[in-house]
């Protein structure tokens, strides 16, 4: 936990993380609000608001009486969402610190591949 | 507080335990260690009447033939040696309700229940000593003084009949029990500088009441009082004294706030 | 969402004090709220108000709807641990919690067992035998075990170690999930309970200057460090909860920022940096500017 952010949504994306990584597949039920709470030591409701962030999103629904699973196509669309993210959250500052630097995309793209295939 | 200006919506709230189950409670936890309130007096009259019974033993030892049980006993039924414990009664009080009233609120008893709770228990803890003391009466005068002619618990200003014994015994215990709750009402809620300055103004007072029956010459006059109205008497008249101190008991222990 | 307490205008004088001052707060039920503060910021004062122990000066209380003073309907639903909390001398720690039972109608005997077990309590030791972490221990086992629908912790591990301070936690936390009531924490120990809280109130001199959910509270500051010049640039007319400097730098606290404004800093070369709550708390409560570079 950062201190930066609300609490309830580090716990959203720690959900989410473990759903893209496949440590939680779909259809297999997710821990409960409190087992979240126990585990990270937080407030039981701040654990619930972001179980429900998710609920709100598809990304997990509720059976009565049992508990929270993960949807189908969660995984997908989940990685769908976040490739999106990706240009903005990594590419832009990427590319900005490039600039200032006088990397021109050429090299830039160069240093990847180079990067990448060690 | 005016209902008008801060309006709830009615919030489900259990009703309280019943009075009678409140000042239960408060009296079982000052009985809860009754090391306090019930051993330690108990021990220290047991020390005292095993020095008599010494003292009474030395006598007819040293005295040899000429001194018998009887006379003894006519020289202990002066003895005030049974007074120590309704005395104690005082400090008895003071202890339980300092040690115990912080801890009461903090578990939410109100300042009522815990003082009508602690009333209660001494009421009962009168009873129960005076109980006691008239079957060691009892014991005291079939055994002729415990065998040695001593006279603890039938000392002369019990009165001679078990009744009124009973009643100037029971008048004793409540009188220095409820002037242990003024003194406790105080300590609780100005500590020691409290007890202080009402030893003053007692001491004080009590100066003042000598002198004043001093320069009126009314001495005699006392004494005649003392005389016709009897141990009796002026043990049911001291529990006039000792409704006005559970009053007033109360009256300083309903604004003391707990300190820590 | 029913409030349990609600308060207006409280206020609790003393001869050359205002411990309480104009105080006006709601506390909902079922929540863990933090009652944060300096020492004699006037927390001990406010819970005793609230527990009808001490008597206001001026204002409004209502506990469950009623005044609490002298109210045993609304007392018997409250306790009260307090930091320095008195427990007959003579009494042993069996006797302690043998009668705090019966006057706490919602008590769990296995669970204040199982705590007795945990803190590793000597049930046959006298009180003034204890040490100062033990008989914190006996007043968490007494708030705890006792799950009062309104249950106030002042300060309630005053000699416990980290290892006893987070079983404390872990457990309030356990059976608040499964038992869940109205918890007041009040503490100074500000990022150990930072996530247990659901709800902030920071006093300060007998005034509440935070009333807030934690979540609002977490990133609602940020402190800028850079250059002295860019820093002031950027900061030009935001609020200043704090500022630091030494030589050339500064670090200025401010309210929160945008993520276009995050942007706009990180792009004039300055460094932001969360805070903690503790940070916060500290920032709003304690001196607002230090500068080093005065003394250096």
């Amino acid at each position: 936990m950062d201190d930066s952010r609300p609490i309830f949504l580090q716990i959203a994306e720690q959900i989410e993380n473990d759903i893209i990584a496949g440590e939680l597949a779909e259809e297999t039920q997710v821990p409960s609000t409190n087992e979240f709470a126990a585990f990270h030591r937080i407030n039981p409701a701040t654990a619930g608001k972001g179980v429900n962030l998710l609920v709100d999103a598809g990304v997990l629904y509720k059976k009565r009486g049992i508990g929270m699973f993960v949807a189908e196509g969660a995984r997908a669309r989940l990685i769908d969402d976040r490739r999106t993210a990706f240009a903005e959250q990594f590419v832009a500052p990427l590319l900005a610190e490039a600039a200032k630097l006088d990397i021109t995309p050429e090299q830039l793209s160069a240093m990847i591949t180079e990067r990448s295939t060690r | 507080m005016t209902a008008d200006t801060l309006h709830l919506p009615a919030t489900p709230l259990p009703a309280a335990p019943s009075l009678g189950r409140r000042l239960g409670n408060v009296v079982r936890l000052h009985l809860a260690n009754p090391a306090t309130i019930v051993v330690i007096p108990l021990s220290v009259l047991a020390v005292v009447f095993v020095v008599m019974m010494a003292i009474a033993g030395m006598i007819l030892i040293n005295a040899g033939d000429s001194t018998t049980v009887e006379k003894v006993s006519t020289g202990f039924q002066y003895s005030g040696a049974g007074f120590y414990i309704f005395v104690y009664m005082l400090v008895v009080a003071i202890q339980a309700m300092n040690a115990t009233f912080t801890y009461a609120l903090g578990l939410g008893v109100t300042r009522r229940d815990y003082y009508l709770g602690s009333a209660l228990t001494f009421v009962l803890l009168s009873l129960a000593f005076t109980v006691f003391f008239a079957v060691m009466g009892a014991i005291e005068d079939a055994t002729n003084g415990w065998g040695l002619g001593v006279r603890m618990f039938t000392s002369v200003y019990y009165g001679d009949a078990v009744a009124t014994r009973f009643v100037v015994v029971l008048c004793a215990f409540l009188f220095f029990f409820f002037a242990g709750t003024v003194f406790a009402a105080v300590f609780v809620r100005w500590k020691a500088m409290g007890l202080t300055l009402l030893f003053l103004v007692l001491a004080l007072l009590g100066v003042g009441a000598a002198f004043l029956v001093t320069i009126t010459r009314s001495w005699d006059a006392f004494w005649g009082w003392v005389n016709t109205t009897g141990y009796v008497g002026i043990a049911l008249w001291s529990l006039l004294l000792t409704a006005v101190m559970g009053v007033a008991g109360w009256a300083l222990l309903r604004r003391a706030t707990p300190r820590g | 969402m029913t409030a349990v307490v609600r308060t207006r205008g409280l206020t609790r004088e003393y001869k050359e004090l205002t411990a309480v001052d104009d105080v006006t707060i709601e506390l909902e039920e079922n929540r863990i709220h933090g009652l944060l503060g300096r020492n004699g910021a006037g927390k001990t004062t406010l819970m005793s108000l609230l527990t009808g122990q001490e008597f206001a000066t001026r204002g409004e209380i209502q506990v469950f709807g009623q005044d609490p003073v002298e109210n045993a309907a609304v007392l018997s639903q409250v306790s009260f641990i307090r930091e320095s909390q008195r427990y007959p001398e003579d009494f042993q720690v069996r006797h302690v919690l043998g009668t705090a039972p019966r006057f706490l109608p919602h008590w769990d005997q296995a669970f204040a067992d199982r705590l007795v077990a945990d803190f590793r309590l000597p049930l046959k030791r006298r009180i003034k035998k204890l040490s100062r972490g033990q008989l914190s221990a006996v007043g968490v086992v007494i708030g705890l075990a006792g799950r009062a629908p309104l249950t106030f912790f002042d300060e309630p591990y005053l000699g416990l170690d980290a290892v006893a301070r987070q079983l404390f936690y872990d457990r309030l936390l356990e059976d608040y999930s499964e038992n869940p009531r109205t918890i007041v924490l009040s503490t100074h120990l500000i990022d150990e309970v930072a996530q247990l809280l659901e709800h902030v109130i920071v006093i300060d001199e007998g005034r509440i200057v935070v009333d807030e959910e934690a979540d609002a509270l977490r990133g609602s500051a940020t402190t800028v460090v850079g250059r002295r010049a860019d820093v002031d640039a950027f900061v030009g007319a935001r609020e200043v909860l704090g500022r630091e400097g030494i030589g050339g730098l500064a670090s200025v606290t401010v309210a929160g920022l945008s993520p276009d404004e995050r942007r706009a800093a990180t792009a004039a070369g300055l460094e932001l940096a969360p805070v903690s709550l503790q940070q916060l708390v500290v920032r709003l409560t304690g001196t607002t500017d230090t500068e080093f570079e005065k003394s250096a």
